[in-house]
């Protein structure tokens, strides 16, 4: 089954509907082990290029691309010609004389892989791009949420993510496909990250987080980023966890079923307390697992084409 | 000296004279304009030369108070001799080139060196150098006014940037108020657009680009509004995005500021939906804001609240803007498409008269630059520059890489299909351009039906 004309998985929406289940039931395959990953990939060559930091992500896809049997060379900015000031352009053009098939790509600016996809002819992931997305994560937390709940759409399901969507590449992707699986989401938080503005593309905000609990059956926390923000768009940690932070006594009064969800890294004790980290609600765990057989699956449909 | 030239049997729209009928104009060989008369008034004899201008439009040449020639040190995106050939291109035949060049102009050096390289290489299109109006543009020590002046520099302005300090700006009105110069301002809080790459609205919220807040034009033209309010000194706003700053720039008027402002053909007819998933031919400072923005600054023109159409013209590379969007610079090239793009988008569709888009090119902005090299131009008065442009208002076109003149290419409107183009531009009684383009001439004939 062909995902798109061009091979890419940038966007979440460049998979059709047949295609975002046919890569949901090829993750699940291979989380049954009913399809072997062994030698699906023997031959090929993956190219981690990654621009910005990243442990989990990079991780998983190196993982999960050795074990569909492929080659991975990782490429970070640090002791490579982009320090020494060669252009993502040219960088890429470098990338794609050693003919690689996928090319796992992570950069600071929203809009790069478009401009890499135009220079390669291998298939282009993104693994995050600026806040504009970040496609295999969103997938891996519909998986989650498939997996949790025992059924592959998530109509009626209440969603509300939490902290600072106008900077989140995970927010955006979520909110491209969540209400594809039928979900509704809710978006939570203080004003300089949660911008009345997405009102007007179809989603509810909240800037008081008990508020935007209420009624809700998943929370998916997302990862402040203390560096850049404290001082400036909050005034201390203490502060933004006294407003926004998840405590367990919060979650049982508003919304004592719901799931509980964060992208990592998180921050203990700011966008959640310990003790919420570690209940049986929080599904981090099951995110982490989710993924490798996502992006195993991706990879192999991207490369692959054919049913698996 | 030129050979006396008369062009003949076209129509003659010359807002600064009050004409907009059949004229016959004969251009002297001073390279002025000797006569305008009725049809059959001046003897062909007189002329040297007759060009038919038979079922085009006359006008004067277009100004433009607001473009980047890059020379010095951008030559790899435009050169004054290419930023010439653009002007001339789209019907410019006077420039106002901004000081954000490398060095800046900043110095009577670079001044006279900007004049010297339009004087060997500008084709005959008028340069004039707006100065910065403090050095390097870094916004902390002002530069020497009355050298820059006596040099040849238009007016003041650190287009690119705004003046940061509110102090410094008020020094500097306060010197150009003294000099009878005008201050030039990219209005812009930089602390408010802070990483900001494109307008703060849905398209920015969707796409995860960072937003730019519509305070952050608004606060500083209403900061160099007071400012000239209390200094007496002639203020220009550049490039107006939004309703907000409009809103401003009326109110100022209202109290009796000497302020003017001006307005970009991309304000005029796109809006932030053109960015899409991130095209980087729809990123410009300010940016490209919302519907009810650019409906506001389309009043705005026709009211008189802004004073002028003005392209900002500004290339950049292929490479440099083949990034993602919040890397790629700011800034489109707009002096080959502007008439063509304002006619098919507000003339064709009967919003305006040709005339009145005619007057928004050449009296208007000759208006606003009074004093600032401005004088005399934009007219078809006899004894002013022969700066003319002809105008087939019928053409159907498509506008493709090969029209543009500018040494770079980021252009919006590469694809789009025009109804209205420069047929020729005359500079000084001296023909600097000519259509030269079979396909759309065939058009012509045919909608003409010969």
């Amino acid at each position: 089954m062909a995902t798109t004309s061009r091979r890419r998985l940038i966007r979440v929406n460049d998979l059709s509907d047949a295609a975002l289940a046919e890569l949901f039931a090829r993750a699940r395959a291979f989380e049954t082990g009913e399809a072997l990953p062994g030698g699906r990939l023997q031959g090929r060559f993956v190219v981690n290029l990654f621009y910005e930091n990243s442990t989990r992500t990079r991780v998983s896809f190196e993982v999960a691309a050795k074990r569909l049997g492929a080659e991975v060379v990782n490429v970070t900015p640090a002791g490579t010609s982009v320090a020494k000031g060669e252009s993502l352009v040219d960088t890429v053009r470098t990338i794609e004389a050693n003919g690689p098939d996928v090319i796992v790509f992570r950069h600071q600016d929203s809009g790069a892989p478009e401009v890499i996809e135009r220079e390669t002819k291998a298939a282009v992931i993104n693994a995050g791009d600026g806040s504009r997305g970040h496609p295999t994560q969103a997938l891996l937390d519909a998986m989650t949420l498939q997996s949790t709940l025992q059924r592959e759409r998530l109509d009626g399901l209440m969603v509300a993510m939490v902290g600072d969507v106008i900077h989140s590449r995970v927010a955006r992707s979520n909110m491209d496909l969540l209400p594809r699986l039928g979900a509704r989401v809710r978006l939570v938080g203080p004003s300089c990250f949660v911008a009345d503005g997405f009102r007007d593309l179809g989603f509810e905000v909240a800037h008081d987080l008990e508020e935007g609990l209420r009624g809700c059956d998943v929370v998916m926390m997302l990862r402040v980023q203390l560096e850049r923000h404290q001082g400036v768009s909050f005034g201390s940690t203490r502060e933004y966890h006294r407003r926004y932070g998840l405590t367990k006594e919060r979650l049982d009064r508003c919304a004592p079923q719901a799931w509980v969800m964060h992208p990592g890294p998180t921050n203990r004790g700011v966008e959640m307390t310990d003790e919420v980290m570690d209940d049986p609600r929080c599904l981090v765990r099951s995110q982490v697992e989710h993924g490798m057989f996502v992006r195993m699956a991706a990879l192999d449909m991207l490369v692959s084409g054919g049913a698996a | 000296m030129s050979k006396s030239m008369l062009i003949t049997g076209g129509h003659v729209i010359d807002p600064a004279n009050g004409v907009d009928e059949p004229r016959d104009v004969l251009v002297g060989e001073d390279g002025r304009i000797s006569a305008v008369e009725r049809p059959g008034v001046i003897n062909a004899e007189r002329a040297d030369k007759v060009v038919d201008a038979s079922g085009l439009v006359v006008a004067p040449g277009f100004l433009d108070i607001h473009v980047h020639l890059r020379e010095p040190g951008g030559e790899a995106q435009e050169t004054i001799e290419t930023g010439c050939r653009a002007a001339a291109k789209g019907g410019f035949t006077s420039v106002w080139c901004m000081p954000n060049t490398n060095p800046t102009n900043d110095s009577v050096w670079v001044t006279r060196y900007i004049l010297d390289r339009a004087r060997e290489s500008g084709g005959g299109i008028h340069v004039h150098p707006v100065a910065a109006v403090t050095k390097g543009l870094a916004g902390r020590e002002l530069n020497d006014f009355g050298a820059l002046l006596g040099a040849g520099a238009a007016g003041f302005t650190d287009d690119g940037r705004p003046v940061e300090s509110a102090a410094v700006m008020r020094t500097a009105m306060m010197h150009a108020r003294d000099l009878g110069a005008t201050i030039f301002d990219h209005c812009e809080e930089l602390s408010i657009t802070g990483a900001g790459a494109m307008h703060l609205g849905p398209t920015s919220l969707r796409q995860g680009i960072p937003g730019i807040p519509r305070s952050s034009e608004a606060l500083i033209v209403m900061r160099d509004g007071m400012l000239a309010l209390e200094t007496g000194c002639r203020f220009h706003v550049q490039h107006v995005s939004n309703q907000e700053s409009v809103e401003a720039i009326r109110w100022l008027k209202a109290r009796g500021a000497r302020i003017t402002a001006e307005a970009s053909p991309h304000h005029l007819l796109l809006t932030d939906e053109r960015v899409g998933e991130g095209e980087t031919n729809a990123k410009m400072k300010p940016p490209l804001c919302e519907e009810a923005d650019r409906q506001a600054i389309v009043a705005a023109l026709e009211d008189g609240t802004l004073d002028c159409i003005a392209t900002d013209h500004a290339p950049h590379t292929a490479s440099a803007k083949a990034r993602g969007f919040a890397e790629a610079p700011f800034g489109i090239i707009g002096m080959e498409t502007a008439f063509a793009s304002l006619h098919t988008g507000f003339v064709v569709r009967g919003k305006w008269t040709l005339r009145f888009l005619i007057e928004q090119l050449t009296s208007a902005p000759a208006k606003v630059m009074a004093g600032a090299m401005g004088e005399g131009k934009g007219t078809l008065g006899s004894g002013a520059p022969a700066d003319l442009v002809l105008i087939d208002p019928k053409a159907t076109w498509r506008f493709e890489e090969r029209h543009v003149g500018s040494r770079s290419r980021n252009c919006p409107w590469i694809g789009e299909t025009f109804r209205g183009r420069v047929e020729a531009t005359f500079a000084g009684g001296r023909c600097v351009y000519r259509v030269v383009d079979a396909g759309a001439s065939l058009a012509r004939a045919a909608s003409a039906g010969t």
